[in-house]
């Protein structure tokens, strides 16, 4: 599985997590991983420290989920990007628009 | 004989028993077929080279040529044309089934077996083929539309781009659609505006952004927005118009050629570069916003990266195509990669196509997964008989003037806008003037220079007058972005003020006159100043403030500063002499 999504009850956490390459064929994938949370106040963690690659419509689909969060007064972070990742993060200046943990 | 009408189909029976030929012929043209017939592999192979035919029934074991190596024969060379194989065999085996179906069979009838049986499966073997040529049909209609869409869209975007000529391009789509674009307009003062974005994704998804980009970006340059204006519009369209995971990264440069200077704003590409001839990294610009149409405005403090640059220097931009492009192990083709093919190019004076063939070296046969784009923009040369000068009116006859001069006492129309408090930071009023002259007076060259002085005077008004900001700071390249800085900040706590611009026209016999005056609330600066940090203000070589009242000198006529610097007048005189007329004059 390329996408692990993993829930906790008592810290109000969704961990979601991408192996390998975030790219558009994980687009309903990655929708499906979160679009059933529909609680406020849930704390999103996108981890991608085992993302080795990641094109422009993952950007895009980091950005529905931070709409996502937003939505439902929930947090997004970003935790943990490998090298090439953070990069791609950088160029893209996301730093700016949400917080990403290294 | 076989006689083949366009109406029947067609069938090949390929079978070394004549008795089993003859059965299936039989019930095949019951079935409406025509039918040919080979006896052996090697020889059907032949024959459906030969007719094409619309199904093929196989035998299994044959002389010269097995069903199954037949099979794989007719299988390479019809690709594109599925016509369905049908084994015909009395091994009932899960092997011969299994091996049928790996050499490319579509389906497989063990004898022995009734003639409806025969039929159902003749019938339904059909359908899935009329249903293949029917998708086949569809996916070859879809393909044309796309490829005319993509030569429209093509057409409008790029076609009409300024000077093309003088620049480098690569563009590799990956589909059809590319979502990259590059762009290239004129400003009315000579600048060049140069865009190269990379729109979220590839194909058609990718390129509905292109046309509004392309419309804003022509049109408010051709009005005379400044560059950031322009950032800032196209960013809020974006946002309007494109879905929430759509976006476009892109980098905008104004290259001034008489300011020897570039103005670059970089939202989510990879670096940009300044080379100088010698091929040299003069200067990177690393993205400093997030791509455009993610947020409702620019975020706050945003500033373009300010530079001086040489004649013979050039400007390239890249898209994250050609930096992630990979090779069959995996690997980027990255930034010291690029770098390296481009310096080669810059002494080759082809960087494009130093780029593409290292590119092509790195990636081998690796099918290309991104957009792949690259503009090399030469920072001088881009209008050699546009240049903004008063030389080719030094040699209008003095009585053309006088006369001129003479039946026109009294303006034909005059123009006035006062801009007052927080409208001063917020309204540029350089394109609002220039539209009206354009709207009364139709468009002509001789705007140009006058969108320079009159954008030069206001620009002195608001600076040295409203802002008050001290003019000796441009003295250096430090000082520069450092003035620029400081003029943001002083716009935004800026809470009172006003200019007063107005325009009087006055038309000639051959040409005509502007009266242009503006009026500040400022405290007032010494001219003198301004005009020596303006023409001093030297760094390596370069003139880092030309933009100056210097300049505005050289086109009017006449310049006067009065009150205290608060207050300026300034008549611009053109002349419509056409090189004829000059010539009958002279002799």
């Amino acid at each position: 599985m390329p996408i692990s999504c993993n829930m906790s009850q008592e810290q109000n956490q969704v961990l979601i997590s991408v192996e390998q390459r975030f790219d558009f064929s994980l687009h309903q994938q990655f929708r499906d991983s979160y679009s059933q949370c529909l609680d406020k106040n849930l704390s999103y963690i996108l981890d991608l420290s085992h993302t080795e690659y990641m094109d422009s419509s993952a950007l895009g689909m980091i950005l529905l989920l931070k709409d996502h969060a937003d939505l439902h007064s929930s947090t997004l972070v970003i935790r943990n990007p490998s090298d090439t990742v953070n990069k791609i993060l950088e160029i893209a200046q996301f730093h700016r628009l949400m917080t990403i943990e290294h | 004989m076989v006689n083949i009408t366009s109406q029947s189909k067609l069938a090949l029976v390929v079978d070394d028993s004549m008795t089993q030929c003859m059965m299936l012929s039989a019930l095949l043209k019951e079935e409406g077929y025509q039918v040919i017939i080979a006896n052996d592999g090697a020889c059907g192979v032949e024959k459906y080279v030969e007719h094409q035919p619309d199904l093929v029934l196989m035998d299994i074991n044959m002389p010269v040529m097995d069903g199954y190596e037949a099979t794989r024969r007719i299988k390479n060379v019809s690709r594109e044309n599925l016509a369905p194989l049908i084994f015909i065999t009395s091994m009932d085996t899960d092997k011969a089934f299994i091996e049928s179906v790996d050499a490319g069979g579509d389906g497989i009838l063990v004898r022995p077996f009734s003639p409806q049986v025969f039929k159902a499966k003749i019938k339904s073997i059909q359908r899935i083929s009329d249903l293949y040529l029917q998708v086949k049909n569809l996916q070859q209609e879809q393909q044309k539309d796309a490829e005319l869409a993509e030569k429209m869209m093509s057409d409008v975007i790029e076609s009409r781009n300024f000077a093309l000529n003088k620049v480098g391009v690569i563009k590799q789509a990956a589909t059809i659609f590319s979502g990259d674009m590059q762009l290239t307009a004129l400003c009315p003062n000579g600048d060049i505006h140069v865009l190269l974005g990379d729109f979220t994704g590839h194909g058609l998804r990718a390129s509905i952004g292109a046309i509004p980009v392309t419309e804003t970006f022509r049109a408010m340059t051709k009005k005379g927005f400044s560059l950031l204006d322009i950032v800032a519009q196209i960013n809020c369209q974006l946002y309007d118009l494109l879905p929430k995971d759509l976006f476009f990264a892109a980098c905008f440069a104004c290259i001034s050629e008489h300011d020897k200077s570039a103005y670059i704003f970089n939202a989510g590409l990879p670096d940009g570069y300044i080379f100088s001839e010698n091929a040299e990294i003069k200067y990177h610009f690393s993205s400093v916003h997030p791509p455009l149409g993610i947020l409702p405005k620019l975020m706050p403090h945003t500033d373009l990266a300010i530079v001086p640059v040489q004649r013979s220097d050039r400007f390239v931009l890249i898209t994250d195509g050609i930096i992630e492009a990979r090779n069959e192990q995996g690997k980027e083709f990255g930034v010291t990669y690029f770098e390296n093919a481009a310096k080669k190019g810059i002494l080759t004076s082809d960087i494009a196509t130093s780029v593409v063939s290292r590119l092509k070296r790195f990636c081998q046969n690796m099918p290309q997964e991104d957009d792949i784009s690259l503009v090399d923009v030469p920072c001088s040369g881009w209008h050699e008989n546009n240049l903004i000068n008063k030389e080719n009116q030094t040699h209008i006859p003095e009585t053309y003037i006088v006369e001129d001069a003479f039946y026109n006492a009294s303006p034909s129309w005059s123009w006035q806008l006062e801009l007052t408090d927080k409208l001063l930071s917020s309204v540029n009023p350089i394109p609002i003037i220039m539209n009206q002259i354009n709207d009364i007076e139709g468009a002509g060259e001789h705007w140009h220079s006058l969108y320079t002085i009159i954008t030069e005077l206001f620009i002195n008004a608001l600076d040295h007058g409203v802002l008050g900001i001290d003019s000796s700071l441009k003295d250096s390249a430090e000082g520069f972005s450092q003035y620029f800085k400081e003029r943001t900040k002083r716009l935004e706590q800026l809470t009172d003020g006003f200019i007063r611009i107005e325009l009087c026209y006055f038309p000639f016999e051959h040409g005509g006159k502007m009266f242009i005056s503006i009026k500040d609330s400022g405290k007032g600066f010494d001219i003198f100043n301004v005009l020596k940090s303006n023409s001093f203000a030297q760094n390596e070589g370069v003139n880092l403030s030309g933009r100056g009242i210097e300049l505005v000198n050289q086109l009017c006529d006449t310049l006067d500063y009065q009150d205290n610097g608060t207050f300026v007048t300034a008549n611009y005189v053109w002349h419509d002499i056409k090189p004829y007329d000059l010539s009958n004059e002279i002799h």
